[in-house]
Parts: C-alpha cells; structure tokens; sequence
C-alpha cells in the first residue's frame, strides 16, 4: 500500500515534467534548394560553438535559405568560417577552427571535398583564398600559403610566408600575402610577402605599418594593404603597393576596419561603424557617411558591393552572439532591403558577379 | 505532438518503470519475508525528520547522503536541489558552475566553514574541484542564510552555498578516528583518502582531510552534426589532483572556541576544450595551485554580546597552456596568481529576547599579477559594512538588513574602474498561521556582483578603464513550507513551494570585436526571471528492517532577455536556461543494505540568445543507480557501496560542444578505525 503511493506521487511528478516540457519541433529543410542568382553569406558563428552556416539569398523568389551547407549535406560547416569565393564551377569556404576548405557546388552548396588543412596533428587554421590560373592559394595561421590544384583539389605544396597571414590577393601575376602576426600580439608582423606563383617561391618582402590584415587590388596597378596597427599608439594604416616595381608608393592612417575595392571604389568601415567610399582614380575617400537614409547597423562586420549595379552590402553582426543581418543598399545609399542571416555574418560571395 | 511523446517515451517511459519496479521489488519481498519468517532484530533509527525551513529557503544534504546521489564533488551533492542548474563542461575534470535561480554563477557565494571561497579574477567557482572529502553537510540558501550573526559577505550574494566540514566530536575512551577510504571506477579513476580526527586534551582537537586522485578521465561520446555519427573516445582528460586540509580546534565551551584551517590544494589536468568539427586535436592545459589559510574565533559573553572573527589569507596560481595556439613562442604559456587578504568582525546582540540586532564588518584585499603583455595588475579593497535585525512577534518573523560596500582599485598601468558605493537592502517576513508546521514566507533582496578582473582588465589593451558598474540582482519570493511528522507507517512529508520575480540589470555583457584583442565589455543586459521551486521529501519508518525514501524537486524558470525590445531575441530565453528541471531520488534500506535511484530530467535549452532550431540543444534525462552496503567488521564500521551512473547511457551535453560522459560505473570502500 505505501509503496502504492509513492509510486503515486513518482508519476505525477514525472507527468507533470512532460506537460511542462513541450518543446518546438525543429525546423528541418528537405527540399533540394538551387541559388542560380544572389548571394551567400559565410556566418561565423561562435568560437568553439561549431555554429558556422552558410546563408543564401535569392535575388528572384527574395528568400533567405539558411544553414544551406547542412541541408545539403547533413552535416555542419564546422567552426568559423572565414572565407568564401567561387572559382569557375566550384565554390570554396574556409573554416579556421575546423582547419578545412570545403568544395562545394555553388548553386546547392552540395560537398564536393573537403580539404584538411593540418601539419600533423596541428591544425593549420586557414583564413582566406585567392585563385590564379587553376590553383587556389590559401593563407594559414601556422605561417603558410597552401597551393590548390582546383582540379584534383589536392595541397600541391606550402609556401612559408609571414607569422599569421591573414588576407591575400592576386594582381599583376603575383600572390601578395598580408602577415599580422595577430597571435603574437603585442609583437605584430608588419611584412608583405609577393610569391610568384609560377615558381611558388617569395619573391619579395614589403615592410609595412604592423599589423596588416586586409589586402586589395584595383586594376590600375595598385594593392592596397590595411594594417590595423596595435590599437593605442600605433593607429590603422592604409599602405598602397605598386605591383610592377613592387614597392610601398604611400602609407598613410586610415580609420578603417575593413577595406575591400570592387571595380572603381573602397569600401570601409570605420572604428565608429561608418561606411565609407574610397575613389581608387583620385586615391582620397569620395564618400566618408556613405549610408544616406538614417539606417542603423548596430555593428558593421563586412562589406562588398556588386560591380555591376553599384549595390552595397553590409552585415551587421548585432551583439556577436545572436542572428545577424544583411543590409543592401543602391548606389546612392539608401537601403533597398535587409535579410536576417546567421551569427557574425563575415563574408559575402556574389553568384554571377 | 510527435516530438512530446519522443521525448515522452525516451526519457520517461521506460525509467519511471524502471523507477516502480525498484520500489515494487522490496514490497513483494517484504510481503513474502511476513508470511515465512519471524520478525528481523529491530535496527535503532535516529529520528531524521528535517527540521522547517527557516524565512529563507534552503535545501540541504549531508554526509550521510552523499552516497544516495553518486556523489564525489560539491557539484554532484547539489544537482538535485530546486533552482539549481550545474553548467558541467563534463568529465572528471570538466568545470562546474552553479546557477541558482536564473542568475549567473557570480551571484552565488560559496561559503566554507563561513568564509567565502572568493575568485575576483572570475569569480566563477569551479564546484568540481570541491571534493566532498571532510563535508559535513551543504546548504543552499536562497538570499542568505538566516542567521544573522555572520560574516557581511553572506549578506552581499543572491544565494549562498555553505560548506560545513566535520568537526571532531570525540571522548577521552577513544580519542581518535581514522577513516580510510578508495573510490575507483570508470574514467580510469583512483582516489585513496583518509581522514584522521584525533581529540589532543578536553579543549584541543584535530582533523586532518586528504586525498589523490588520478584519473585518465577518457569517455565514449557521439558527436552529431558533423555527418559522422560514430563513437569517439575524450582525450586530454587525464586529471592528477591532491588535497590537504588541517584543521584545529579549540573549544572551551560552547560559547568560547576557534578553528584553524590549512588547506592546500594542487591539481594538474588536461583541457579536453570544445568538440571542433574535423579538428580532434587539443593540448590545452591547467595548473592550480591553491592555499588557505582561514581562522574563526567566536566569544558570547555572560551579558549576551556575541562576537564572530573570521580571518582568510589565500593564494591561488593558475597556469594554463595551449601548444596549438599558432604564435611565435610556440604555444599559449599564461600563468596568475591571485592573492587576498580577508578579516570580518560580526557582533550581535539580543536587545530584548525575541529582538536580536546584529553588525558586521568585512574587509578584504584582492590582488591579482599575470604575465599578459601590458597587464593593468589590478588589486582591490572592498569594505562591507552590514547592520541585521531578527524580530520575533508571536507567530510573526521579521527579519532586516542592510548592506554597504565599498570597492576601490588600484592598477599599475591604465587607469583604475572608480570606487563605488553601494547599499543593498534585504527584507524577509515569515508567518505560522497555524501551527508551527506550517509556514508562509516573503523576501525581497538587492544584490549585486562587482565586476571580475577579467571583464574589467583582461586585454584591455587601450588603457582604458571599460569602467563596468555592478551588476545588480533583485530577488522577490513568496512561499509555504510545511512539514508534518506522522504516527503511521510514513515517517514525515516535507514540502516547500517558492514563487519568485528576479530582475537582473546592469547585466555585463562581452561584445567581441572582430579583433579577439579589442573585446569590449560593457553594462547592457537586463534579464527577468519568473520561476518556481518546489521540493518534496518524504520516507517511511523502519519496517522490519525496510525504509523507503522519495525526495522530488522540481524547477520552473522563464528568465527572458528584455534589454531592447528591437532586438531580435527579445522576451526569448536567455542561454543555458532549462524552463523545467525534475530531480527525484528514491530509495530503499533493508538493514545495512540501500538502494538509490536518482534520475534528472530537464527541458531543452539553447546555448546563444536567439531561441531557434540553430541554437537548440536537447533536453536530456540521466539516471544513476546506488546500492550501498553497510558492516561491521571486526567491530569496524565499513561501507561499500557500487554506483551506475548515466545508467541508460544518455548521449547529451549540457554545454554546446562538450559531450557528456554516457554510462560510468564507481565503486567505493570506506573503513572506519
């Protein structure tokens, strides 16, 4: 009899948890889903969080697919991803933490390979990608260039450059590599390496202000290097390289965080969240309040803009560990229209550019 | 619906049946034993029926328990009780931290033998680490406790844990006890202890507590999401931890005694870190090496003033590694030493015999050096002040404080966070309408957490002081505890329910940037909390030779972000909250002989502040199996007692990428000399 009871009171707790426990079923993607126009976002994520996703954004049905990387794969991109580009029919992200260059599809973000990045159980941690004739070449934090049969997708060598290589870019049949040393902190790198792709070797070392992380090229023989400096004394610094003679032509401080040049302009942000215009022709900002409506991003994260309509993307990663955002405005600075993506939306890659 | 009945059948179902048949089965014995033998010699049972709750709600476990629950650490004994929410890295060496109702870990002080165990560095205390060798008994008190007569730290923190040790209670006959003891098992796990009592004259007495414990610390888990399903085994797991504690006594009498603690604390073990998708690779470690040095002293005068000295001087080195961080000097290599100084005078007084009044004063000295490049090597003076008054009036109880603090700092480079001054109110009423088995409760508390060294100092590389305010908590609460002693079969029924409004402001809040280095952290978030604690305990008497015991606890929370209405999480559930937590634990004795079941249910969570499918972590139920044995060998008390726990291996994690241990098996022998 008492222990009739007590077996009473065991199932009306138990009960009473299941009721209160209701939960949302989760929502689950199935459907194959091809992006043939618009644009991926590479959402960071948290550190150590796994919570890297791929969002894509259709320019003709305007809807957002996100986390597409996992639909079509059944499996997640890993930890921060760092950088996407599409190269001929493949599109390649660079997840940092997982240390890995997922290949996919670019239309349906289907897995191709995935590389891994690794010196023997050291993880080689990627940051970014830059192609040229048929290689990819992608910078490491262990101080390396991998190079990138985009045919066999398989390391055909490391090149060493400088301690923590952030950015690279491909102008004038060079490879220019920005080293900031960021781990190393407060003794920052302050090189460019130039590899010549042909021999795979360094060619040339430019020194620059420390911390150099973003590199970009114009097509009028300019490769502009973003050094962020050491953040007290030492201010952000913007050098510009003239790829024939490969020499440092002007360094000069430039607030800015990121710096990215599409067709005729920089675009930046700066250390207040401003969006800014660089005109490369003149070589001074054309625009420093570029946004024209009053719109607020609460924390500007990255830049691009389509060279074809002049239209200017910038995300917004909110309070870094919640949803982010997508703002896109014309060419005049209004905003067209905003989509919610993932968590610290690092990096845009435009289908069909 | 599907997913109801899913979670239903999986976590429920087929262990609450489990759960019925383990308290059918001595029922159909029992019914067998009466019709075929005589009666079993009575066994003499102490009367255990818990006293009523005091204004404040508390819950607490003794020694004597801690075998029900499977428990090794502080972490383990409190993960039942009501409000509570362990954050467990998993593993033998993974970090605990404890949240009690909805608050973060700072808000709770844990107390040992009275005294703070204090961490400005991060003022998260890892209950882990907290063996439960020499525990008496641990007491979670939601507000404070309610005697006044106390350190004013007890009074500065939203809940408090208090730690009580054993204190020696031995007779001239046989001055000494010697209880030597092995836990071993999974994990690769091996623990010796010993503790060693011994009575020096009629005022002097010692004991001294100390333990290894070595362990490989490596378990099976699954990983979901990165497309592999397959089971792996944990690594840097391995944990290498000793501990002393010394303790002397002097006692007059009752109303005159002091305690001397020297403890030392050295543990060596392997950061597992994150499960990293496509990375298996970790080399993260962490040295501690901690000492303390803690006295009380406590005087009640013939007139009725009574005066309560407390006294810490602690040291704690830290040193962490990471040889896969990709910097020149081939690895992460951070070590910290944090150091204070603590003494607090409290003294009450009985103005009239149902109207105590009470003060104390703390002061303490925190200071903490790091090799970082550019460190602020912060040091920092807190003086507290409380004034307490307990007012009884027939069937009323009125109870009041009133809190002062003041912190300064001081740094050796950059520019200090300003001194602060702030007073913190508490009031607690409770009323007996009836009987003194029934009691209706109310408090409303203000409290609130200083800054931590790191949030104010670490890579604030600007010089700047990030000038962080405090981050205030406000407690409201109503409750009816009751408790009633029978004369039939069962022995007692406790039961409290506790409704509560908290607010949380100031909450401070890390924004990265995208450079790690220039993290800002800034005063932004505002949290409500509405829950419910409800706890029920129950057991029956000693029935030729059978007991059986039941204690539930139930956990409401629904603690919502509400900084910003734009922003898109507003009103969700703030990270790592379950809405609703079960813990029961039930058991049988048959003579010298128990077995324990303890199951934990608790609802889904989410590990960032948007509730969505991509922050969605499971609910998980865990259930762990005691049986435990009692003799006497040659007229030597000696226990054995065989643990499962995680007993129908659930594959979960209460933390997002660190996977828990599935099942683990502990066996335990304990001699008394």
């Amino acid at each position: 009899m008492k222990n009739l009871k007590l077996s009473a009171l065991l199932i009306t707790a138990s009960l009473s948890l299941i009721l209160a426990s209701c939960h949302k079923d989760k929502d689950v993607n199935t459907a194959p889903i091809r992006i043939t126009d618009g644009f991926y976002i590479l959402n960071q994520g948290g550190l150590n969080a796994n919570n890297s996703s791929l969002s894509a954004y259709s320019f003709t049905s305007k809807q957002v697919t996100p986390d597409i990387f996992r639909s079509a794969n059944n499996r997640g991109l890993g930890d921060t991803g760092n950088d996407i580009e599409i190269y001929g029919a493949k599109m390649y992200i660079v997840v940092n933490v997982s240390s890995t260059i997922e290949v996919v599809d670019p239309h349906t973000a289907k897995s191709i390979k995935q590389i891994k990045l690794f010196n023997d159980t050291t993880a080689r941690e990627p940051r970014d990608v830059a192609f040229y004739k048929g290689n990819a070449y992608v910078t490491s934090y262990d101080g390396t260039v991998a190079v990138i049969d985009t045919a066999s997708l398989t390391v055909t060598k490391y090149i060493t450059v400088g301690r923590n290589p952030e950015q690279l870019v491909v102008a004038n049949d060079k490879i220019y590599v920005a080293n900031s040393g960021g781990l190393d902190y407060p003794n920052y790198d302050n090189t460019v390496s130039v590899i010549d792709p042909v021999s795979g070797t360094v060619t040339k070392t430019l020194t620059v202000v420390i911390n150099p992380q973003n590199i970009t090229a114009d097509a009028n023989g300019n490769v502009y290097v973003l050094s962020a400096g050491n953040y007290t004394s030492i201010p952000s610094s913007l050098a510009i390289i003239d790829d024939n003679a490969d020499v440092i032509k002007s360094q000069t401080n430039f607030d800015a965080s990121t710096f990215t040049v599409v067709g005729n302009n920089g675009y930046f942000i700066t250390s207040l969240g401003k969006v800014g215009i660089y005109n490369v022709t003149t070589q001074s900002v054309s625009n420093a309040a570029f946004v024209s409506d009053g719109t607020v991003i609460t924390a500007p994260f990255a830049i691009t803009a389509n060279a074809s309509t002049g239209e200017v993307f910038v995300t917004d990663a909110k309070n870094y560990t919640s949803d982010g955002q997508v703002f896109v405005f014309d060419k005049t600075g209004k905003q067209e229209y905003v989509i919610t993506v993932g968590i610290n939306p690092g990096k845009i890659a435009l289908i069909n550019k | 619906m599907a997913i109801i009945l899913q979670y239903f059948l999986k976590h429920i179902w087929h262990k609450s049946k489990c759960l019925l048949l383990i308290l059918l089965l001595p029922s159909q014995l029992f019914a067998q034993k009466k019709d075929t033998t005589k009666n079993l010699k009575e066994v003499k049972v102490s009367s255990s029926i818990p006293k009523l709750q005091g204004v404040t709600p508390s819950q607490s476990i003794s020694s004597s328990d801690f075998d029900r629950y499977s428990a090794l650490t502080v972490a383990d004994a409190i993960r039942d009780f009501a409000g509570v929410n362990i954050k467990d890295y998993g593993g033998i060496g993974g970090i605990k931290t404890v949240s009690v109702r909805g608050f973060g870990a700072n808000h709770t002080a844990i107390l040992y033998d009275g005294v703070e165990i204090n961490d400005a560095e991060n003022g998260q205390i890892d209950l882990g680490k907290l063996n439960l060798n020499g525990v008496q008994q641990i007491t979670l008190y939601n507000a404070q406790p309610d005697n006044i007569l106390t350190p004013a730290r007890s009074f500065a923190s939203a809940s408090v844990i208090a730690i009580k040790t054993i204190h020696p209670n031995l007779t001239a006959d046989k001055p000494y006890q010697i209880l030597l003891g092995l836990n071993g098992g999974s994990f690769g796990l091996l623990n010796p202890y010993l503790q060693w009592q011994q009575r020096l004259s009629n005022t002097w007495s010692f004991v001294v507590n100390s333990y290894l414990e070595n362990a490989n610390g490596h378990y099976k888990y699954k990983t979901n999401g990165d497309g592999t399903d397959t089971t792996q085994t944990r690594t840097n797991t391995d944990v290498s931890d000793q501990e002393v504690d010394g303790a002397l006594y002097w006692a007059k009498n009752d109303s005159n005694k002091f305690n001397l603690h020297i403890n030392y604390y050295n543990s060596d073990r392997g950061l597992p870190g994150a499960v990293i998708y496509y990375n298996p690779f970790s080399d993260e470690r962490l040295w501690n090496r901690d000492v303390f040095l803690q006295s009380g002293y406590e005087h009640t005068w013939d007139d009725g003033i009574h005066l309560l000295l407390n006294t810490k001087l602690s040291q704690e080195y830290t040193h962490y590694t990471d040889k896969y961080f990709l910097n020149n000097s081939g690895g992460l290599n951070d070590q910290y030493t944090q150091r204070e100084a603590y003494q607090s005078v409290a003294l009450a007084y009985h103005l009239t015999s149902n109207w105590e009044t009470s003060y104390a004063a703390d002061v303490s000295f925190s200071k903490l050096d790091a090799n970082l490049y550019n460190y602020a090597y912060p040091s920092r003076f807190t003086l507290l002040n409380a004034l307490a008054s307990k007012l009884t009036l027939n069937k009323w109880l009125f109870q009041g404080n009133l809190l002062n603090t003041y912190v300064t700092e001081q740094v050796r480079t950059g520019k200090p966070t300003p001194a602060e001054t702030v007073f913190s109110p508490t009031l607690m009423v409770s009323f007996q309408p009836f009987n003194p088995n029934l009691q209706l409760r109310a408090f409303y508390k203000d409290s609130f957490r200083e800054p931590t060294f790191d949030e104010q100092y670490y890579f604030a590389i600007n010089n700047i002081s990030r000038n962080i305010k405090p981050e205030y908590a406000k407690q409201y609460d109503l409750g009816i505890t009751y408790r009633k002693a029978f004369s039939n079969w069962l022995d007692y029924v406790s039961f409290s329910i506790d409704g509560y409004y908290n607010m949380v402001t100031n909450k401070i809040v890390a924004i990265p940037n995208q450079n790690p280095v220039i993290a800002s952290i800034i005063n932004l978030g505002k949290v409500r909390i509405e829950g419910a604690d409800i706890s029920l305990k129950t057991q029956t008497k000693v029935s030729n030779g059978w007991r059986e015991m039941l204690s539930v606890n139930y956990t409401y929370q629904y603690a919502v972000d509400v900084t910003n209405p734009n922003d898109s999480y507003y009103k969700q559930q703030i990270p790592y909250t379950p809405k609703n937590t079960l813990a029961l634990n039930a058991g049988v004795d048959y003579n010298q002989m128990g077995l324990y079941y303890n199951q934990v249910l608790s609802s889904s969570r989410y590990f960032l502040s948007n509730s969505n499918s991509a922050n969605y972590i499971n609910g998980y139920g865990t259930a762990d199996l005691s049986f435990i044995y009692k003799l006497t060998v040659g007229n030597k008390p000696l226990v054995l007692s065989a643990h499962a726990d995680n007993l129908f291996n659930e594959n979960y994690m209460i933390v997002r990428s660190f996977p828990m241990p599935g099942r683990s098996f502990l066996l335990s022998f304990q001699i008394t000399i």
